[in-house]
């Protein structure tokens, strides 16, 4: 009895690892915890990218249901997905805020301006489709760093009290809005709006 | 042919330089030695949440960039090194340092290995153990054997 159980030893951990490696065959090596869900929104105040005199906070987030994107015109899958964003802003209404961030601009060694900036947003809103109520123009990428992106396109559902509910790293298509995203935004829709105090 | 291993050890050596160059593209001045010592270490032990497995030093990734910046940041307004992990780390996750801190789920990593040791230098006793009796008993049959015989 005893000889059978220590014989079978080898062949349980066999298994285990088996089920362990297994595992990780569908495992996203990628998918990352994001640690700003159910956290407010940090603090910042940036300009508008197209009228620079307008400057934003966070209170922009208040009482309505956000997607805020993490956009750039440099950015190839951004322009994929404005044609399905702008679909989802005429037909039902979801509200895009536009969290902008030029690669060319270096916040040290300014490369590009900001009239050839916005001209670059314009025409590429003109072809594609302007899902944005605005965008916020995060100069030196500091709110980027402080919501967590590791690039573009990324999305924040923001419910009405202005705390991050979902953190989607890549692009909004059919799938992912109606498995994923949708959900969430309806029951944030139903949610009343919390007070809370700041960090 | 000497001449082409000269050319190769020529390369080779340059190829030592590479990373230093690279290091450097940032060019940032640093008021003290031991701040630019702790921002290399920095640097080095950040991991890139863009391209994975590669840290904030080597990456050319945006993020890595903007990473890199924002560690000189802190570390001039005088933060330190635990400062500037926990900052990072309040963003990324514990993923973005590459050593892992020790809790309930990864605590593991040290004593799996040690408690296989273990079983195994216990496995090993017992065997052992049992053999030395296994060859008395055997010893003592076979004498009887023979006792037998010499009694027929």
């Amino acid at each position: 009895m005893k000889k059978v159980s220590l014989l079978s030893l080898p062949l349980i951990g066999f298994c285990l690892l088996i089920v362990f490696l297994y595992k990780g065959l569908f495992s996203d090596p990628r998918a990352l915890e994001s640690q700003i869900n159910n956290r407010p929104v940090p603090e910042f105040t940036l300009p508008d990218l197209l009228n620079t005199d307008i400057t934003y906070t966070p209170e922009v987030f208040k009482n309505k249901v956000t997607i805020l994107n993490v956009w750039g015109v440099w950015c190839i899958t951004c322009a994929i997905e404005l044609p399905y964003l702008t679909h989802l802003k005429e037909s039902e209404n979801v509200r895009f805020v536009g969290l902008y961030f030029d690669q060319d601009l270096d916040p040290d060694f300014g490369e590009k301006s900001l009239p050839q900036i916005q001209r670059e947003v314009k025409t590429m809103l003109t072809k594609y489709g302007n899902p944005y109520e605005f965008n916020i123009f995060d100069i030196a990428r500091e709110t980027a760093l402080d919501l967590g992106i590791t690039g573009a396109p990324e999305h924040f559902l923001i419910d009405k009290s202005g705390v991050v509910r979902l953190h989607h790293i890549g692009d909004i298509n059919e799938r992912v809005w109606k498995n994923k995203i949708e959900p969430v935004y309806q029951t944030l829709l139903q949610e009343p709006e919390r007070r809370l105090g700041r960090e | 042919m000497s001449n082409r291993i000269t050319v190769l050890s020529i390369l080779l050596l340059a190829l030592a330089f590479v990373t230093d160059a690279y290091a450097a593209k940032d060019r940032y001045e640093f008021d003290d030695p031991a701040q630019r010592e702790a921002f290399l270490k920095l640097t080095a032990e950040l991991r890139c949440p863009m391209c994975q497995n590669q840290n904030i030093a080597d990456s050319d990734a945006m993020i890595a960039q903007d990473m890199r910046r924002k560690v000189f940041r802190l570390l001039q307004e005088g933060k330190s090194e635990e400062e500037v992990i926990s900052y990072m780390k309040s963003r990324y996750g514990d993923f973005i340092y590459y050593q892992p801190p020790v809790t309930m789920g990864t605590i593991w990593l040290w004593l799996l290995p040690i408690a296989f040791a273990v079983i195994a230098v216990v496995v090993l006793i017992v065997r052992k153990q049992q053999q030395r009796t296994d060859s008395d008993a055997e010893k003592l049959a076979k004498a009887e054997r023979i006792l037998e015989q010499d009694k027929s």
